[in-house]
């Protein structure tokens, strides 16, 4: 026995052999239990689908067998009974037309009355008080006490009848030796005078007297038959009151009759007086229902199916014994009344619940139904067929009524599936032994591949052990180790690297120092490489940023010199340019000819090259315009503005600029023009003035003519007198904080320098402001332009 | 329409663009995406166009270059009016937005 440890390393295998063998008897086991799977469930589908062909075939014959079966029974039924109807009929039309025909029936029965066989001297019983012919003739003739006179013989008008009648012995006694198994026939005559004509002969009234005491005192119809004849009468008035009218024999339901104990059913047939307004009395059979009965018990489907006969309300009059266990029917005699005692064996009172619950076929066709019968606590499956027989008059003891006669069949489903169920059990057996089969094949060919497997896996196997072992003395520091023989396989490619590869360890490993020298070489190659591409690369990042380089020297070139500044006799001038990280578009110039000095400060937007070289467009406008003697300070800035509006349009530049000046005369007025930042005096006396430019002119370059917008502010300078101008740079300026310098700090530190010359007093601003910036990022070019009244 | 980075942000609403935080871009050419969507909002031609700055903190030259250019191409459009609503709480506004007025006098300039 495995242990669960066992069974766990079978199913995880530590070895390559065990896993493929894993591996590949997994995947075989898995393929043939799918293949047989899917083999079985379509030999059991096929299986199932042919049982069901052959249920649905069985059903459809044994429905038509069945159908066949009860249509030609209830046609052999019917065809008895209408034999014996027309038997009666026959009868009773010869009587008919005798009576239809008075002298007639005065002829034949004065010509039969010279026969003795046919008018039999009556008795009169003493006892009995009624009169009957002696046995010897053929037939009885019985005249009841009420009909005699007080001779004891039949009054006149009844012996009328008994010769009129006579006719009925002569015809009673051919018919009672043919057709069918009648039992008697008789002749009632009308309800005045019952006289009671009965062949074969029978000691008729004596039995009466017997068997049903008093009827000598009351009306022989109403006694026996009571309904029938105002049933007759009343077909007469209304002739649809007859449930059948074509056939107007009227039958009761069998009975077992009192002589001779058989069950029977009678048969009458009204006669009518010759205007057609009353009944006349009738003709009629006994039949007994034995020759009925042996159609109906004759009837054997299967092994144990039988047929039963019964009356509309379910009654049976006629059913096999065994049937009659099968449908668990409980015979009592209904209440053994006057007259004529029927049978109660009625459906109904079966102890079956489906026998009592069986409906009765509503039309004339063979209804099939399937039922659960209860046998010895089992359930059996039993098919029943019915059928009604035709429609009749039938007397139920009170009235006439249309009844018919229902034929019903019934045959255990086991026996009309016997062949079925036999061929679903050898099914059954083949599907097993597939399966078995099946079973086996798999267990061997998983044996037999597992063997392949074992075979074949062992040199590959062997290889790869092979590889391991050599692996681990490899990792143990033997670098001798090498694999012996390779094969041809995939197996063999490696351990050929492994042996290379073992080759080149042990040659790394001893010779390491040497190895390490002739690396360090190469990295020394490598670094002076890396220092070569480097420099080259220094070179590249000198020459691209040149331009920016350009474009500051530009910017700082066109600045005027000191030398320039110290030229202007009237003013002290400082000024302070420190452009920002990239090339900015501040500007400012100072410019003089003759005795006027013109000083210019502006910012071009942005930075970059372009703005630089806006810049320069401006300087070298102002320069020139102020060559040619432009003294008037609006028109200056007006015509400055359209040359460098139509050079940024012909550009295409995105750019424009503010730009101020201030002219200063010899007498000490200045005249400032142009829109940029405030302008600040710190007067002699420490005082401050800031002057706002924003109505004195116009950005550079947004709009063609700026001459609505120019303006000129004059302001007068006394000696020692500073003017301050500056870029936004100044003022925007940012500390650590986020803070921007603006205009108040720069007035106060312009307040607090302006004693100083204006070299010191830009440097003092200039330190303050730097002061201010600590570490934090310039944003703007700042500029800082400071002049001092002499 | 919306632009945000962690100086500024400007987005439009309507017909109105609102400007917020401390636009200081370097050149025109970083100011294209804002100019864009004050393109748009033209190309729409809505009866007036609404600038709101009240809380642009600051703003450098090349971006009041922009709203001067703006102002000038809403000008072209005779059936385009033009609001900018500032704050004399904050200084450059007052000293640059009256050129606007200047450039469209027309332009309905609000600094409260």
């Amino acid at each position: 026995m495995l242990s669960i440890s066992a069974i766990r390393k079978l199913l995880k295998p530590k070895s390559f052999r065990g896993k493929f063998i894993l591996t590949v008897g997994t995947v075989v086991l898995a393929s043939l239990l799918f293949s047989g799977g899917f083999a079985l469930r379509n030999v059991h589908r096929l299986a199932s689908d042919a049982t069901l062909e052959i249920q649905k075939g069985l059903t459809r014959a044994t429905t038509e067998y069945l159908t066949n079966y009860v249509d030609t029974t209830s046609l052999r039924v019917d065809s008895l009974i209408n034999g014996t109807h027309s038997e009666v009929t026959t009868l009773a039309d010869a009587m008919q037309s005798l009576i239809d025909r008075p002298q007639a029936a005065v002829a034949v029965g004065g010509a039969l009355a010279s026969d003795t066989q046919f008018n039999p001297a009556l008795q009169y019983d003493v006892h009995g008080h009624w009169a009957q012919n002696r046995s010897g003739a053929p037939s009885v003739l019985s005249v009841w006490g009420y009909l005699l006179g007080a001779d004891k013989k039949p009054r006149p008008e009844v012996q009328k009848l008994i010769r009129d009648t006579a006719v009925f012995d002569f015809l009673s006694t051919s018919l009672m030796a043919g057709g069918s198994q009648k039992l008697q026939v008789y002749y009632v005559g009308p309800k005045d005078q019952p006289i009671m004509r009965t062949t074969p002969y029978a000691d008729q009234a004596q039995m009466f007297d017997k068997l049903y005491p008093g009827h000598n005192d009351a009306n022989f119809w109403q006694f026996f038959y009571p309904g029938v004849y105002e049933g007759w009468q009343r077909w007469i008035k209304d002739p649809q009151s007859a449930p059948v009218q074509s056939d107007k024999v009227t039958e009761t339901a069998p009975y077992v009759d009192a002589i001779t104990g058989k069950l029977i059913v009678s048969y009458f047939h009204p006669l009518w007086t010759k205007d057609r307004k009353d009944v006349a009395g009738m003709t009629a059979a006994d039949v007994t229902l034995e020759q009925l009965a042996g159609v109906v018990e004759s009837v054997k489907v299967a092994d144990t199916g039988f047929a039963f006969l019964a009356s509309e309300s379910g009654n049976v009059m006629a059913v096999r014994p065994e049937g009659e266990k099968t449908l668990g029917l409980q015979t009592a005699n209904a209440g053994a009344g006057q007259g004529v005692t029927g049978v109660d064996r009625t459906l109904i009172k079966s102890n079956q619940a489906a026998i009592r619950t069986l409906k009765i076929p509503s039309g004339n066709e063979t209804d099939i139904a399937h039922i659960n019968l209860v046998h010895n606590g089992a359930k059996v499956p039993y098919i029943v067929a019915m059928r009604r027989l035709g429609k009749r008059n039938l007397w139920d003891g009170k009235i006439i009524v249309g009844s018919q006669l229902v034929i019903g069949f019934m045959v255990p489903e086991s026996e009309v599936y016997a062949s079925l169920f036999a061929a679903r059990r050898s099914v059954d057996n083949t599907l097993q032994q597939i399966v078995r089969g099946q079973a086996i094949s798999v267990v061997l060919s998983l044996l037999a591949l597992l063997g392949v497997i074992l075979a074949i896996s062992k040199p590959i196997s062997a290889g790869l052990n092979e590889l391991a072992v050599a692996a681990r003395r490899l990792k143990d520091k033997d670098y001798s180790v090498r694999i012996e023989k390779p094969s041809d396989d995939e197996v063999g490619e490696v351990g050929l690297a492994f042996n290379s590869m073992a080759t080149d360890i042990r040659y790394h490993t001893e010779n390491l120092e040497h190895l390490v020298s002739e690396r360090t070489k190469e990295l020394e190659t490598a670094a002076d490489t890396i220092l070569l591409l480097n420099a080259r690369l220094n070179e590249e990042n000198v020459r691209l940023g040149s331009e920016v380089d350009v474009a500051r020297r530009m910017q700082m070139m066109v600045l005027p010199k000191r030398i320039e500044l110290d030229a202007v006799k009237q003013l002290d001038i400082a000024a302070f340019m420190e452009p920002a990280d990239e090339v900015g578009g501040d500007y400012y110039d100072v410019l003089q000819a003759g005795n006027y000095v013109k000083v210019g400060i502006g910012d071009v937007t942005g930075h970059g090259l372009e703005s630089g070289v806006l810049m320069l467009m401006v300087q070298s406008v102002a320069r020139a315009l102020e060559e040619r003697g432009a003294t008037d300070p609006e028109m200056f800035l007006s015509v400055l503005n359209r040359v460098i509006y139509k050079n940024i349009e012909r550009t295409e530049s995105n750019k424009s600029l503010t730009l101020a000046f201030a002219d200063f005369r010899d007498n000490g007025e200045v005249m400032l023009s142009g829109q940029h930042e405030e302008v600040l005096i710190v007067r002699n006396n420490g005082t401050i003035e800031r002057i706002d430019t924003n109505d004195l002119g116009f950005p550079i370059g947004l709009e063609a003519d700026i001459s609505p917008f120019v303006a000129v502010h004059t302001l007068t300078l006394a000696p020692n007198d500073v003017m301050i101008l500056h870029t936004d740079g100044v003022t925007e300026a940012e500390n650590p904080l986020g803070q921007l310098y603006g205009m108040e700090r720069l007035c106060e530190s312009a307040q607090r320098h302006s004693e100083k010359d204006a070299t010191a007093i830009k440097n003092g601003i200039i330190s303050d402001l730097m002061q201010f910036i600590d570490n934090q990022k310039i944003h703007d070019d700042i500029t800082i332009v400071v002049l001092k009244q002499r | 329409m919306e632009i945000k980075t962690n100086e500024y942000r400007v987005w439009s609403d309507g017909s109105t663009v609102y400007y917020e935080g401390t636009m200081r871009l370097s050149s025109p050419e970083d100011y294209a995406p804002i100019q864009a969507i004050m393109n748009e909002m033209l190309a729409a031609k809505p009866a007036r166009i609404d600038l709101d700055l009240t809380g642009l903190e600051f703003l450098n030259s090349s971006g009041i270059n922009l709203f001067a250019k703006f102002t000038i191409e809403v000008r072209k459009q005779a059936d385009v009016g033009l609001g900018v609503k500032g704050t004399t709480q904050i200084p450059w506004q007052s000293k640059s937005l009256p050129n606007l007025k200047k450039l469209f006098p027309a332009l309905d300039l609000q600094i409260v």
